[in-house]
Parts: C-alpha cells; sequence; structure tokens
C-alpha cells in the first residue's frame, strides 16, 4: 500500500468529501421531510377539496422534483468518492458495508420510481391513488437515511469482521456490521435532524412572505404546517442528542474529549459552553457524580486524537442552535395554547425566518462533529485517512474544480426555487405572493372557468401554463 | 469462483446492460436535443424515468464494490479523472433537466454537453478496463468512449421514434435514427481492428444493426427498440468477454454474497412490478390531452 500522498493531497481529498457531502446532506434532509409535508397538504386537499391545501401540495411537490433530482444527482458524485478518493478503504471493506448500500439502493431505486410517478402522474391516477403513491417515496427516504448512517456508524463503531495475522479482513459477518452499537442513536438522531432541517427552512420561507405583509390562509397554513412539525420534532431531539452525547463519551471517549475540549483527564470536570464555565457540572451531567474522573485528550498518543478545536466548537454551535430552536418552537406552542393562534410578534417571525438557515448549521455542525471527531481514523481504531486515501496526484486540482461546479449549483439550485415560490398560483385564485394580490383574504375563492380547469392545467408539464 | 460470485457477476453485467439500455438512451438525447427541434418531446419522454434509469448506475457500483471490492477500488483509482469528470456530468446533467422544469428557457447547453460527455468518459472508462489499457487516454480508450457515445445517441433516437410516433408525427426521429444508425455502423467497423478484439457478439450486433435499419425504414417503431437494444448490448457484452479482471481472487466471502443475492431477491420483487408500472402509465397515451389544453 502506497503511502505517497502528500498532507497537502490528503487535505484536498478530506475538504473534497466534506463539501459534497456537506452539500448533499441538505439535499437528503429535505427530500426525507418534504415529500410528507407535501403528502399532508395533498391529503388534506383530497379530504377537504379546500384549494389552498391543493395549491401548497402542487407547489411543494414540484420543489421536491427539483430538490430530489440535485440530491440524487449530488449522491452519486458521494458513490464515485467513495472509490476515487479513498480506494483503500473500499478495496478492504467494501464487502464489510455493502450490503447496507444494497439495502439502500433498493430504498433509493423505489423513491425514484414512485417520485416519477407521483410527480408526473397528477392526472394519469386519481387523486385517491396518486396520494398513496407518495407513501412509498416516504418510507424509501426514511430507510435509505437509516441505511447510509448505518455505514457512517459503523466507521465509528466497526464490527461484524476480524483483521487477520497478514492484515486481511476476514469472518466477515454483515449484519453485525450494519447493526453496530452507534447505529441506533446515530441513525435516530440523523433522522429527526432532517425532520427539523425541513421543517425550518420551509417554514422559514414563508416566514419571510409574513414578514413582508402576505397574511392570506395560503401562507399561514404554509408557515405553520412545516413549522409545527419541525417544533414537535426539536424537543425529541434533545432527548436523543444526550442519548448519543453519552453513546460516544462510553464508545469514543477521545471523541466526547474533543467535543467537550477536556485537555488533561482530572476529577470534577467543569462544563465549557462558549465563554461559560461552571465547576464541577460536565462530571454532573455525564456521571451524576460531581467529583467523577473524565478522560482528557492526554490520554491518547498525540497523532491519535482528533483536532481540538473544530469538534468543540461545532458541537457547541449544534447544541446553541438547538436549544434556541427548541425555545422558538416552546414560543409558538405557549402562544397556540393561550389564544389558537401563531405569536403576533414580528420577532418571532424574525427568528421563524433565521430557523432555517439555523437549523442547517446545526445539521452540519453535528456531521462536523462526529466527522472531524473520529479522526484521524477513517474507520476507527482500524484504518487511519493517511491510508485509505488515492496515491493518485491531482487531487488538489480536482478539488478546485467541484468547488466551482457546486457554488454554481447551489446558486442556481436556489434561484430555482425562488422560481417555484414567486410563480403565481395554478389554482386560480389562490394567492401565493409574487405578484400583487388584486383581492387579498379572498384566497380560497373557488376557479371561475369549466369544471375541473384547476386540476387538469397542472398537468405533466404544466407549469408552462404558469410559467410562460 | 463460487456460485454466489458468479450469480453477483451476472447481476453486474444486467445491471450495466439495464444503464446502457436506459440511462445510456437518456443521455443520447442531449445530441438530438441540442439540435434544438424536439425539446418538448424529449424532455416530456425522460422527466418520469430518468431517475429511476440513473440508478442502475448506482446498483451497479454498489454491487462491483461489495461483491468485488479490489476490482472497484482499483477501477476508481486508476480511473479517478474520467470517473470524476463523468460524476460531474451526471451533476450537470440531471440538475438541468430538473431546472428546465421549472425555466424551460435556460441550462440547455448545460444538458446537452454533460449528456454527452458523460457516456464519453464512462464508455473511456470500460474501454480502457475491458482492454487492459492504464490510460484511458490511449486511442483503443478514447475510441470506445466516441462509440459509446454513438451508441447512446442511435438508442435515443431509435426509442424517441415511436414516442414521437404516439405524439403525432415520427418522421423527423425516424430520419434521426436511420441516420444514426448508419453512422454507427461506420463507426463500429474499424472496431475490431482498434481494439482487437474477436468475439461472435460483434457478428450479434452487426446484424441486429442491419435488422434495425430495415424496422425503422419499413416503420415498425416497436419492434426496431428491441433490436437496436440487442445491437447495443452486444457491443457491451464483447467488451466484458474481452476484460481481464482478478474476479476470483478478489470475490467477498459467501456470507456476504448470500446476504445481498437475497435482499437483492427481495428488493427485486418490490422493484420490478413498481418499475413496470412507471415504464408502463407513461408509454400510454395521454388521458384527455385535448381537455387539459383547453383548460
Amino acid at each position: 500500500m502506497s503511502l505517497a500522498s502528500s498532507t497537502a493531497e490528503i487535505l484536498a481529498a478530506r475538504t473534497q468529501m466534506a463539501l459534497t457531502l456537506g452539500f448533499h446532506i441538505v439535499l437528503a434532509a429535505i427530500g426525507i421531510g418534504l415529500p410528507a409535508l407535501t403528502l399532508l397538504a395533498e391529503w388534506r386537499g383530497h379530504r377537504t377539496g379546500d384549494p389552498v391545501y391543493r395549491e401548497l401540495a402542487r407547489r411543494w411537490a414540484k420543489a421536491t422534483g427539483v430538490l430530489f433530482a440535485v440530491g440524487a444527482v449530488s449522491g452519486t458524485v458521494l458513490s464515485f468518492e467513495m472509490g476515487t478518493l479513498w480506494p483503500h478503504f473500499m478495496a478492504k471493506f467494501g464487502q464489510v458495508f455493502g450490503a447496507a448500500f444494497a439495502m439502500e439502493g433498493i430504498a433509493f431505486f423505489i423513491e425514484a420510481i414512485f417520485m416519477g410517478i407521483y410527480l408526473y402522474g397528477w392526472d394519469r391516477l386519481s387523486s385517491r391513488a396518486h396520494l398513496l403513491t407518495g407513501i412509498p417515496i416516504v418510507v424509501g427516504g426514511i430507510a435509505s437515511a437509516f441505511f447510509v448512517v448505518t455505514v457512517n456508524s459503523w466507521m465509528n463503531q466497526p464490527r461484524g469482521f476480524r483483521i487477520d495475522a497478514h492484515g486481511n479482513v476476514t469472518d466477515v459477518r454483515p449484519l453485525a456490521a450494519m447493526f453496530n452499537p452507534a447505529t441506533p442513536p446515530e441513525a435516530v438522531h440523523l433522522i429527526l435532524a432532517s425532520f427539523m432541517v425541513c421543517g425550518f427552512t420551509v417554514a422559514s420561507v414563508y416566514a419571510v412572505a409574513l414578514l413582508r405583509g402576505k397574511r392570506d390562509a395560503y401562507h399561514r397554513r404554509a408557515f405553520a404546517i412545516p413549522f409545527t412539525f419541525a417544533a414537535v420534532t426539536a424537543p425529541i431531539q434533545v432527548i436523543v442528542g444526550d442519548w448519543a452525547t453519552r453513546f460516544v463519551a462510553d464508545n469514543q471517549p477521545v471523541k466526547f474529549a474533543a467535543m467537550e475540549g477536556i485537555e488533561r483527564t482530572r476529577d470534577g470536570v467543569p462544563f465549557r459552553f462558549g465563554f461559560l464555565e461552571i465547576p464541577n457540572m460536565l462530571s454532573v451531567m455525564l456521571k451524576f457524580d460531581p467529583n467523577a474522573r473524565l478522560r482528557g485528550l492526554d490520554s491518547w498518543p498525540e497523532n491519535l486524537e482528533p483536532p481540538k478545536n473544530v469538534p468543540h466548537y461545532a458541537f457547541d454551535i449544534m447544541v446553541a442552535i438547538g436549544t434556541g430552536l427548541v425555545l422558538l418552537g416552546a414560543w409558538a406552542l405557549l402562544s397556540w395554547w393561550r389564544r389558537r393562534d401563531l405569536p403576533r410578534s414580528r420577532w418571532f417571525l424574525r427568528a421563524a425566518a433565521l430557523a432555517g438557515i439555523g437549523a442547517v448549521i446545526a445539521m452540519e455542525a453535528g456531521w462536523t462533529t462526529t466527522e472531524v471527531g473520529r479522526q484521524p481514523w477513517i474507520v476507527y481504531g482500524v484504518m487511519r485517512v493517511d491510508q485509505a486515501v488515492n496515491p493518485g496526484s491531482g487531487l488538489t486540482a480536482g478539488l478546485y474544480i467541484v468547488i466551482a461546479v457546486y457554488a454554481l449549483l447551489a446558486a442556481v439550485t436556489i434561484t430555482v426555487l425562488r422560481r417555484i415560490a414567486r410563480a403565481p398560483g395554478t389554482a386560480v385564485g389562490v394567492a401565493t405572493g409574487g405578484t400583487t394580490d388584486p383581492d387579498p383574504g379572498t384566497g380560497t375563492k373557488t376557479a371561475p372557468g369549466p369544471g375541473t380547469g384547476t386540476e387538469t392545467a397542472d398537468s405533466a408539464d404544466g407549469h408552462e401554463g404558469a410559467l410562460r | 469462483m463460487s456460485v454466489w460470485a458468479d450469480l453477483s457477476l451476472v447481476l453486474i453485467l444486467a445491471g450495466l446492460t439495464a444503464y446502457l439500455l436506459f440511462g445510456g438512451a437518456d443521455f443520447g438525447a442531449g445530441l438530438w436535443h441540442l439540435l434544438g427541434r424536439e425539446r418538448r418531446l424529449i424532455e416530456h419522454a425522460m422527466g418520469p424515468v430518468w431517475e429511476a434509469n440513473h440508478v442502475w448506475l448506482i446498483f451497479v457500483m454498489v454491487l462491483t464494490w461489495t461483491a468485488f471490492p479490489p476490482v472497484f477500488a482499483g477501477i476508481t483509482e486508476a480511473y479517478w479523472v474520467p470517473l470524476s469528470i463523468a460524476a460531474l456530468g451526471i451533476v450537470a446533467r440531471g440538475s438541468a433537466l430538473a431546472f428546465r422544469k421549472v425555466v424551460p428557457e435556460k441550462y440547455a447547453v448545460t444538458f446537452a454537453l454533460s449528456s454527452l460527455a458523460t457516456p464519453f468518459c464512462l464508455g473511456a472508462v470500460a474501454g480502457a478496463v475491458a482492454l487492459g489499457r492504464r490510460n484511458w487516454l490511449s486511442l483503443p480508450a478514447l475510441y470506445v468512449g466516441v462509440l459509446t457515445v454513438g451508441l447512446c445517441v442511435y438508442l435515443a433516437a431509435v426509442y424517441l421514434t415511436w414516442d414521437a410516433h404516439r405524439e403525432g408525427d415520427a418522421t423527423r426521429f425516424r430520419a434521426y435514427a436511420l441516420r444514426a444508425g448508419c453512422a454507427v455502423g461506420l463507426l463500429a467497423l474499424p472496431g475490431a481492428a482498434i481494439t482487437g478484439v474477436h468475439s461472435p457478439l460483434i457478428g450479434v450486433s452487426a446484424v441486429a444493426g442491419v435488422a434495425s435499419l430495415l424496422l425503422l425504414w419499413r416503420r415498425h417503431y416497436l419492434a426496431v427498440r428491441v433490436t437496436a437494444a440487442l445491437a447495443t448490448a452486444a457491443v457491451l457484452w464483447g467488451a466484458a468477454a474481452t476484460a481481464d479482471l482478478p474476479l476470483a481472487s478478489s470475490a467477498a466471502p459467501d456470507a456476504v454474497l448470500r446476504l445481498v443475492l437475497t435482499v437483492l431477491a427481495i428488493g427485486g420483487l418490490l422493484l420490478v412490478p413498481s418499475l413496470t408500472w412507471l415504464y408502463v402509465l407513461f408509454q400510454r397515451q395521454e388521458p384527455d390531452r385535448a381537455e387539459s389544453t383547453r383548460a
């Protein structure tokens, strides 16, 4: 195995993986949650016949179509990178975790097939059948997230194989690899994070619209549905996050030491959060004993410990934002409980408008915590990153090209999504922004014209009616 | 090699064939899209199915890295440059197509060029692997890359002829398909000399290719889909038969392969009917087309 790669080339490979994965993870998160939100709106529309819900479902389905496509292709890049950037990792361990990817592949296939049927089948199927074709998308999305995360949790808690005297992998047990101890906390944590990211980002779009005075039924519901979805998830995520943290403390103590910034092993470790320091608090939180001893980074050789600052700050950022999102949700729930309405304060909407980007940052920070906290290992305790990397030269040049392409892709994706949000409604009479609504408040009146005109206008290529 | 490894290899080849026949045709449509005459028809035909067609590539990659990990790693390590270009091409193609659904007046050139660059790179890698060349920029590998693009373009024209026929007028795509068929046939002629491959499958491909031209000429648009697919697939199979990869020594243990193949078998029970429904649903005449235009 050639280890000729320079530090710069390894850093380039890591940066490229981080960038492309960090990009994909946002789309994947929205891809898990948005079909569920779309179906919820479609189901309400189906039950009540209310055109506001139908318009919401149409609009969100269009956004789902764009985001799913970009998510699918950016996910494909990751499959390539597994081999082009980390060939020695794949050569040795592809057999150990491959089964999980095979399962993920099937779930993704189901998702892609039904996405095609759902997005293009509005007037080829009965409204009931159309609603049902959305369900495999939701199930497939959650299932693929689960299977993919099992591989990452395996990298943190490698199980299901042995290394023989010659360094070869033997005695492979793929199911034991898949259901390693890190899988339950990591998978639940990530799936809930996806719900939060999706709910808060979608809600933030409409929070901005509400701040701009578009307070009709369409925008209020478009805000309330995803916001409630995310706000209900947020407190559960606190409990799951606590579980995940305790798991890391018990099973990857070096990562925990980096996350909490414990430099030296000692008794009665203080809790440090930003500039805040509470004596003995970390020992209390973790062991329920103010004098409990916790291991610090000094108990590992320096070349086998992660960087000190990145996991610590990333973890703090995630926790801080997560706490803020829980409080924001509590504000809304309190107001709903007292007056059956969202808070009147513009500060609430301003905070909600920022919650979308906040949730994305929190997710990226959490991902950074777990990935950088695993360094220098690609497979914890078994294979280092520098042993896995492609020794070919030119990775740095490749990175610059990838950065340029992804910057462009991000910019265009956002432009296109804004175009979807601004287009006038296809269900006639529903005010959806962009153009001035001539008659606000009557957003729910039914369409003029013959029969089911609003249904058929948005056929397989119905965007033409709306956008030309 | 164990029977499980053999079975895995068959499935990888089947997946590659499906990717070439379905995903490849989606890429080939890029050239016809570039000509600009039938963009609506092309996007209409691809829209519902391209993502499912694309998953065959994921299927092939995952199965290869699970069943023959060192082979996968050897290929991706050696050919990371063309594979990375192909990956970015896949990103550009898929995104551009999805964006065009919302903004129909833009991203046409990106769509078309990435549609052609991707199969070229993948074809060149396939050629280099099959012919045992380390360098994807060697003449035989580049030739296979160009031939792959040609086959994709030809398949696209053949498939779209039937779609155009259902929409009312197949004249233009019939002409495209006939010309593309002749061009790819000519392109393939020196193939044996350039690549040094002598396989009976070359004969199969040639016979199916000539039959396709006749069927197109006589306007059998559905039957020609089958013969054109056979002519194309035979090229892939010929290349695969030539490849000399250390499969036996790199196969994953049977315990892994048994699990993966069981998973795929169960998955197949879900996938085959779903995929069939997808294709049947969108190959049918569109309901109430006239009515929807009126509304």
